[in-house]
């Protein structure tokens, strides 16, 4: 079966509109954790997340989305997606063919208009415009039937690691045949509803997280979207490829609904079966992009995971310390940047982790740095125990 | 694409344990609720904190983890598992002023919890995934089957689907004009040339693998389309048959989704049409009513009819078949957006 690459990537995070000023954010080590301004929540003030500072409103009339009850979810969805076909020069023929398939990741959906919901759900006789909008595979049909898409269209909701399960699900439909190309990735945009239920489990840092620093106080929430395209070898000719997108793992830590196990079963296993399903040794293995929540269950897991499958550790960091914890969105947006670190051949500091996890003693990439790499594992884990990795490779 | 082997189906009818769907359950009010079974292999502590959709789900999966094969990961469509819960916490929230809340039905607001709690009592640590694309959710869980065993032919999955009617998702699909606002029997669902279809629920669990050895069914092809208009979907269905019925065989059966929307009748009429004279046409929404994944009941009624079970007489549109019979097509339609064929042939 041929190689599948990446020819085509969007992304939109609170550091940066475009994958090139995503790029150049990380690379300076910017941060665009700061209170919200945006979301409704009364802890605006209390609880810093990554938030993209154009309002909904500003985003619609930027992409000339004047269809009734589109949401913030759906226009960043819009807004990565139209970068990303455009980046990978795809032809309106082909994204209405029947072999190309859209997947996508999200957990928040239409419900980032958490307060409308709720007035609906108490409505008796007529909804708002909003009223099918609340799904979580609204945003995929939007972005369907906004590009008439006819290949498999599907939305998957694996919790945290649901982009980059839709990563993996449309790299398995090309290797089965059932697609030829694949538009894939995630969004989530901040909501009353998530804030106030991280906010609940005692995990969300009134500070900015430091992902694993041995004092970390939990997570930032954040938002944003990334969507790849993802192509066979034999059908992409002229076209920039990123990286090749060569293995996958998901697996389940069966555990517990919301944190992770004591050994991580569920971690090593995913990192575990992407590497073998590559053939690849662990010392291949360049970088990794890790999960790193900067919650105290996180990244002590998986750090005991790494330490259990590498006799020597990549070196590592999380980009959610750049961004906060883009749920839904994550997987597919930190694919997108560890493929910006095989494509430049460069990594990114992880910031704020001053003191190392002393069960531990693993402490990520401190500075930029130009790098010669080959292989780079970008990690996701979901409540449900829901664990999945991917591996992209130098092209 | 793949076999089925063993099935599970937790419904407003008898399909749980001792099946009996002679008899016709009604609806209550305007809804047709699943029979709860006493979900034997939940512990009860457990049990108390699940949500509905979690416990019908759960309900329907645990048996296949008491007896061989056991599977090897867990592949699940739901388009609204989670809804209940999300709106207990989206309450709580609202009610309490974004104040001290409790993080349970947060955590069981995201649709994966069902194939969670499968994996964590199941003890299974394989693959696990949670497809929700609404009315398309079940069959882009049984695309994901048919890659699976395809990857690895010797494993067997658990694949299934489940969703149920809470309050609030009962509201914003009646609002929206998708149920009949006034109360009726089941046998009427297909009578009353209005707008709307009842509101349903249900879980329904498949063993499948690569072994077609005693096999009670066996899933030749699964097909989607996202249009709304009929040409489209009568082209791609004409193409579907073309492609995956073999040759010389034709469609014995039609399992059709026809749910009593006279808005959507075109789409089933359609389907009706390109059948032959002799294809038996029977249906099943007045069983299970409207739902996104409605038709993995309608696969396990496939199922069941091969396991030389009677067809009830409360299902057959036209022509109750008689003797042998090969090819099942079920066709459904979700909200005149989504459609899907499935082709299902005896084991």
């Amino acid at each position: 079966m041929g190689r599948i690459f990446i020819t085509g990537m969007g992304l939109i995070s609170a550091v940066g509109r475009t994958v090139a000023q995503n790029r150049e954010a990380l690379s300076g080590g910017s941060c665009g954790i700061s209170s919200p301004e945006l979301v409704p929540t009364k802890y605006a003030g209390i609880l810093p997340c990554g938030e993209i500072k154009i309002s909904t409103e500003d985003l619609r009339h930027q992409l000339n989305a004047t269809e009734t009850g589109t949401t913030r979810t759906s226009l960043f969805a819009l807004h990565a997606f139209e970068e990303a076909i455009s980046d990978s020069r795809l032809t309106p023929g082909q994204l209405t063919s029947f072999d190309t398939a859209l997947i996508g990741g999200s957990t928040v959906g239409g419900m980032c208009l958490t307060d409308e919901l709720y007035r609906d759900a108490q409505q008796t006789r007529k909804g708002s415009a909003y009223i099918n909008s609340y799904d979580s595979s609204a945003v995929m049909m939007y972005l369907q039937e906004r590009y008439k898409m006819r290949g498999i269209i599907n939305t998957i909701n694996t919790a945290c690691s649901s982009s980059a399960n839709a990563i993996l699900y449309g790299a398995r439909l090309i290797k089965n045949g059932l697609a030829r190309r694949a538009i894939v990735g995630g969004v989530d945009s901040l909501a009353k509803f998530t804030i106030n239920g991280f906010n609940a489990l005692h995990i969300l840092s009134a500070s900015v997280c430091t992902p694993f620093d041995q004092d970390r106080k939990g997570l930032n929430l954040g938002e944003g979207a990334a969507f790849l395209v993802l192509e066979k070898e034999e059908d992409i000719v002229n076209k920039k490829l990123y990286a090749e997108l060569t293995s996958y793992c998901n697996s389940n830590d069966a555990f517990h609904a919301s944190s992770l196990s004591d050994e991580g079963d569920g971690p090593y296993l995913a990192m575990k079966g992407a590497l073998d399903l590559a053939g690849l040794a662990p010392g291949k293995i360049g970088f990794i992009n890790a999960h790193g929540t900067g919650t105290e269950n996180n990244d002590l897991v998986e750090s005991r995971a790494m330490l259990r499958l590498f006799n020597r550790v990549p070196p590592f960091a999380s980009t959610k310390s750049n961004i906060g914890h883009t749920l839904g969105a994550a997987g597919a947006i930190e694919a997108a940047y560890s493929i910006l670190n095989l494509y430049h051949q460069e990594i990114y500091p992880g910031l704020n982790c001053l003191i190392p996890i002393a069960q531990t003693g693993l402490l990520p990439v401190e500075s930029y740095k130009k790098i010669s790499l080959q292989h780079v594992m970008s990690n996701s884990f979901g409540f449900g125990g829901n664990c999945t990795s991917l591996v992209f490779s130098k092209s | 694409m793949f076999y089925i082997h063993q099935t599970t189906c937790i419904s407003p009818q008898q399909t749980f344990g001792e099946v009996n769907i002679k008899v016709l359950n009604q609806p209550a009010g305007h809804q047709l609720k699943v029979i709860e079974p006493t979900y034997g292999g939940i512990p009860p502590g457990v049990l108390r904190r699940m949500s509905k959709a979690v416990r019908t789900g759960v309900g329907a999966a645990i048996p296949f983890f008491n007896q061989s094969p056991i599977p090897d990961g867990i592949i699940i469509g739901t388009a609204n598992a989670g809804l209940e819960e999300c709106f207990h916490f989206l309450k709580q929230i609202v009610d309490y002023n974004e104040g001290l809340l409790s993080p349970g039905s947060f955590v069981q607001s995201t649709p994966n919890a069902v194939a969670a709690q499968i994996g964590m009592l199941g003890r299974n640590k394989g693959y696990n995934i949670t497809h929700v694309h609404l009315g398309l959710a079940f069959e882009n869980a049984m695309t994901d089957a048919g890659m699976m065993i395809k990857e690895h032919p010797a494993n067997n999955y658990l694949l299934g689907a489940v969703d149920d009617i809470s309050l609030y998702n009962h509201t914003l699909n009646l609002l929206a004009g998708w149920f009949k606002a006034e109360a009726f029997a089941a046998g009427e669902l297909y009578e009353l040339n209005s707008p709307g279809s009842i509101a349903g629920e249900g879980a329904a669990m498949f063993l499948v693998n690569g072994n077609p050895v005693n096999a009670i069914a066996q899933l030749q092809a699964v097909g989607t389309v996202h249009a709304d208009d009929v040409v489209t979907i009568e082209q791609q269905l004409k193409h579907f048959l073309h492609r995956h019925l073999p040759a010389g065989e034709k469609i014995d059966v039609l399992i059709s989704g026809e749910n009593g929307d006279n808005r959507l009748q075109k789409y089933y009429a359609s389907c009706e049409k390109i059948m032959s004279d002799e294809a038996g046409i029977l249906r099943f929404k007045h069983m299970c009513g409207e739902y996104p994944t409605a038709s993995a009941m309608a696969l396990w009624l496939a199922c069941h009819i091969f396991q030389k079970n009677p067809i009830p007489r409360h299902m057959v549109k036209k022509n109750l078949p008689q003797k042998e019979f090969k090819n099942i097509l079920i066709y459904n339609c979700y909200k005149g957006a989504q459609h899907s064929f499935m082709l299902v042939a005896p084991g």
